[in-house]
């Protein structure tokens, strides 16, 4: 793009100057070290798709800006001239608590959301990291969750409608505000998971679920990964109902275990399990999960309920954590067996390349996380484990991306991975729904 | 297709499968002229009976070189016209291949071929305690590459969701012959969504030649209740108090009186034929919760004046209850010649209100109206009870089916919540999406199937703006008993 005075003179007429930053004030929302000529924050879903056709006409590349929690996701942008933020898209749209669905725009905080949606006793099922700022928009882009999808899912089964600005300018809908729906194609799919590549969600409408009555959760310390992980396979295969089934390397396991206020035994891991129901159903099946851990050789066993219930899953979900150095995490997906083994591997192979490593699993879908101190460390080194790990994953079955890295290992290996050869089919999507590639470009897999 | 061509097209299909494995013979593709929707029929020229994915793929790059039409068959089951051969061409029938590739217990996955039908891998790993959640009515006889066509979904949705909520994984024969991988045991695979963009597509992606599917761990306990109301408004109250008080039933299913005395004519489940309503409420999960849940719900029916309240002790008492639900519309025929059978979606909340207007139309047009639905996911299968034979009645139906989906649409709905559109809905397509809409959805068609010859005339409207109400063939929209129907095997929800 040859003309950022124009774009940000367009930016201007379109959303007011006020909700433009130029120069320096663009310099926060820099991504892998790209900095947008101009940052735009349009007032309504006509601003959106005002601001994103006057882009389009000077093919500037536009980044798509929710609450900034995800922005490390991706390979480095090949260009970025506007970031669009969703900051001032906030509001409720519409709310009905009997249909149990609520459509919200797209840059309202998931925190923020919740906090209305409670009211009523029920809340979007999902729950991934930095809900305070985390956009629901967002979430939704990058396919965001946590602990709770073992229960409830993800975006991809919760969200029922949504409202699209494609890259033209043009506004879509897909969906419908009903809980079940297969009128034409189901274009949610499309969009969730898709970083703002095929268009800029303004509006998500989700299925709700009521608040379970009581949440509480067994903690258990155990002397290997591999009894923990017997432990939680016995509890997945049985007919209880958990709500998260979390296994916690030593560290990790450390860092829960003191949110919670429990005593922990250095070296100790962790089996964390949530159970929510009516307090009956929640007291009978805490007993039987505490059964499973004991037949499986826990060292000790701890009932949390109430704010140490919720610390013990805020640090899971937060992982890991604000004091962690955070320059290298990865994401790992695996058959549920395969959990333990992809979890000591990992951390085995930090060990040998001298790279502190701790990890959290949700056992049940099988997503091992891992966090890497890569600082001070040469970035082949830190290229070479993502690459090592991603071969083990691949080994049991499954595969592994890069959700945060400094810019110097992003440079060296492809955060996404391999994807087949449903590429072709990838690329014709972005092909047909961005031809300018003007989303968002070279942040996805295979260069999208 | 002249006769020529046509000889050579089944040699060189013969060549691929096999002798057994083409049909030409025209009695015996009359077979393969419909689905369950009977009323619009278009014979394929010839049916291809592959065994392999190998076969399907050397079919695809066949028919794709050879510019013919072509689509995959599963069951036949469909209630939307989707398995239609509607530019003549190759119908592939997936019927041979309906193995079961691999069991994985502790991995809650399993992997299936497509013409498996849909109950034998519940009824498989049912000495595990596991099965495969959705259940449409069809499911001893449907196939699960149907399912993942159509995303079918079952009674059980308002708990566990529909087919698209459980398939992690699909290996998928496009139409120009290559095969692609989406997803598979292990979940969020980086990259689109494929799988959850290709369940749902009605056939006209690819056909899907090996799927992986989550299995589930069997609940501990399952507890029917049975409430019998004067009104339908007590029982739509009772079940958005249910709503209201945190809990979330399996199944919450409604019938109205007239179903109800059709269903007694019928059957004889037992349901009191002066009733306005009965729901029907299942829970199920850990005893403890079950048990504590069967109560609040006893309750909550009470406060809505419920009349009467059965709770079945045992699996035999819980089958009588849904006897009367699961014969709903087969039992029509006790009562009316003919019907016209919808699957709308509202929001839950308005059921009340599309109910006084679906009333209002019965008055209107002099036209009675059976009402059974899917109350706990706002799923609405009215009934809309006619005489062919009397002039005029069959282009009312149609009317007046066209004025609900009209009005479900302004409530805030969609057309169909698990038939799919397929042939019957293509051009009630604009009452929901704006021509920007439907855009986008054919740029995801363009990707997979660019030149349009799998499953041709299916989805789209025909011609743009041509969406009259009442707008159909002029062959309509009249229903036949399934031969599974009348068989006694499944029947409508
Ligand atoms: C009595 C009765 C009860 C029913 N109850 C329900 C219900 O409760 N819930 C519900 O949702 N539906 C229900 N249905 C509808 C129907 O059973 C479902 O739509 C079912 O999924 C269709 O499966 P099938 O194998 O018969 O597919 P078909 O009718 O053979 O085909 C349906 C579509 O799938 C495509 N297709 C088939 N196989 C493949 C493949 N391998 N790859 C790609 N595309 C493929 C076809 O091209 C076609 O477009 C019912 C039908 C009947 C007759």
């Amino acid at each position: 793009m040859g003309d950022p005075a124009g774009l940000a003179r367009r930016a201007q007429e379109i959303v007011g100057a006020e909700h433009v930053r130029t120069g320096p004030a663009a310099a926060p929302f820099a991504v892998d070290g790209l900095t947008p000529g101009v940052v735009a924050a349009p007032g309504s879903e006509e601003e959106v798709s005002r601001l994103l056709a006057a882009a389009h006409g000077l093919e500037a590349a536009v980044a798509p800006w929710g609450g900034g929690t995800k922005t490390g996701l991706g390979n480095p942008p090949r260009r970025l001239d506007l970031v669009l933020s969703l900051a001032r898209l906030n509001r409720v749209v519409d709310y009905e608590p009997g249909d149990m669905t609520a459509t919200l725009q797209a840059g309202m905080t998931l925190a923020a959301a919740q906090a209305h949606l409670t009211q009523k006793g029920q809340f979007i099922a999902l729950d991934p990291a930095a809900a305070a700022r985390a956009t629901v928009g967002g979430i939704l882009a990058a396919n965001a969750s946590g602990p709770r999808r073992l229960r409830y899912g993800t975006a991809r089964d919760l969200v029922i409608a949504v409202r699209i600005v494609h890259a033209d300018g043009a506004v879509t809908k897909g969906g419908a505000k009903v809980v079940k729906n297969v009128t034409g194609y189901d274009m949610n799919k499309l969009y969730v998971g898709s970083l703002g590549t095929l268009g800029i969600l303004t509006e998500v409408t989700f299925r709700l679920y009521p608040l379970p009555a009581t949440e509480e959760t067994h903690l258990s310390a155990f002397p290997t990964l591999e009894a923990a992980g017997a432990a939680a396979a016995e509890i997945l295969g049985s007919p209880l109902v958990p709500h998260a089934v979390e296994l916690l390397s030593a560290a990790a396991a450390a860092a829960a275990a003191r949110a919670a206020n429990v005593p922990w035994s250095p070296g100790q891991v962790g089996l964390a399990v949530m159970i929510g129901s009516v307090p009956d159903a929640v007291h009978a099946q805490l007993a039987d999960v505490a059964r499973f851990c004991r037949g499986a050789g826990s060292a000790a066993d701890h009932h949390l309920r109430g704010a140490a219930h919720s610390a013990c899953w805020e640090a899971v979900r937060e992982f890991p954590g604000p004091d962690a150095p955070r320059s290298l995490i990865l994401k790992g997906s695996v058959p549920l067996t395969r959990v333990p083994e992809l979890m000591s591997r990992g951390e085995g192979l930090a060990g040998q390349r001298h790279l502190a490593c701790q990890a959290v699993a949700e056992v049940g879908p099988g997503i091992v996380r891992f966090s890497v101190d890569a600082g001070g460390v040469p970035p082949e080194r830190a290229a070479d484990y993502v690459e090592t790990v991603r071969g083990v994953a691949a080994e049991l079955g499954g595969h592994l991306v890069v959700l945060e890295a400094p810019l110097d290992v992003k440079r060296r290996v492809d955060v996404w991975g391999p994807v087949g050869k449903a590429l072709r089919l990838m690329q014709g999507l972005k092909a047909q729904f961005d031809p300018k590639g003007i989303l968002n470009p070279g942040r996805f897999v295979g260069g999208i | 297709m002249e006769r020529q061509r046509k000889a050579q097209l089944a040699a060189a299909l013969m060549a691929v499968v096999g002798q057994d494995g083409v049909i030409t013979d025209e009695d015996e593709l009359r077979v393969y002229e419909c689905d369950g929707l009977t009323i619009f029929k278009a014979r394929p020229e010839l049916v291809v009976l592959p065994r392999t994915r190998e076969q399907v793929e050397a079919v695809a790059r066949l028919c794709h070189r050879e510019r013919v039409p072509f689509v995959a068959r599963g069951a036949g089951t469909g209630l939307s016209g989707g398995a239609l051969a509607l530019e003549g061409g190759v119908m592939v029938g997936l019927n041979r291949m309906s193995h079961i590739l691999e069991v994985d217990v502790p991995n809650q996955r399993a992997v299936v071929q497509p013409g498996m039908v849909n109950v034998w891998l519940s009824n498989k790993i049912a000495g595990d305690n596991f099965y495969y959640a959705p259940d449409p009515a069809s499911q001893t006889a449907c196939s699960i590459g149907g399912n993942i066509a159509e995303n079918s979904g079952g009674v059980h949705t308002p708990k566990y969701g529909v087919t698209v909520n459980h398939v992690v994984g699909l290996e998928v024969v496009l139409p120009d012959g290559e095969v692609v991988e989406f997803g598979g045991k292990a979940l969020d695979p980086p990259g689109y969504d494929l799988t959850g963009v290709f369940v749902g597509s009605e056939g006209t992606f690819g056909i899907c030649t090996k799927i992986t599917v989550r299995i589930l761990r069997k609940p501990e306990a399952v507890k029917t209740l049975m409430g019998v109301f004067e009104s339908i408004e007590d029982a739509s109250n009772t079940v958005s108090d249910i709503v209201a008080a945190g809990i979330l039933p399996a199944c919450v299913e409604m019938m109205d009186t007239l179903s109800i005395q059709a269903v007694e004519k019928g059957v004889r489940a037992g349901y009191p034929t002066d009733a306005g309503s009965v729901l029907l409420v299942e829970l199920d999960g850990p005893r403890a919760e079950v048990e504590a849940l069967v109560d609040p719900v006893s309750r909550l029916m009470k406060q809505n004046k419920v009349r009467e309240i059965r709770i079945a002790k045992d699996d035999a008492e819980r089958l009588l209850l849904w006897k009367g639900r699961k014969a709903a519309f087969a039992a029509m025929g006790q009562i009316s010649p003919d019907y016209y059978v919808q699957d709308a979606v509202i929001p839950r909340t308005k059921l009340p209100q599309i109910l006084r207007e679906i009333g209002a139309f019965s008055d209107e047009y002099k036209l009675r109206v059976a009402n059974v639905f899917h109350a706990g996911d706002g799923n609405l299968h009215p009934l809309i009870l006619y005489d062919g034979r009397n002039e005029g009645e069959l282009h009312k139906a149609e009317e007046m089916g066209a004025k609900i989906m009209r009005r479900c649409i302004e409530l805030g709905g969609s057309i169909t919540g698990e038939h799919g559109v397929g042939r019957e809905k293509r051009d009630y397509m604009p009452l929901m999406y704006t021509p920007a809409d439907l855009e986008a959805m054919l740029k995801v068609k363009r990707v997979f199937n660019p030149d349009g010859l799998l499953n041709p005339g299916k989805i789209f409207p025909t011609t743009k703006g041509c969406v009259e109400a009442g707008a159909v063939g002029r062959d309509g929209l009249r229903y036949r008993p399934h031969r599974l129907e009348v068989m006694g095997l499944a029947q409508r929800f």
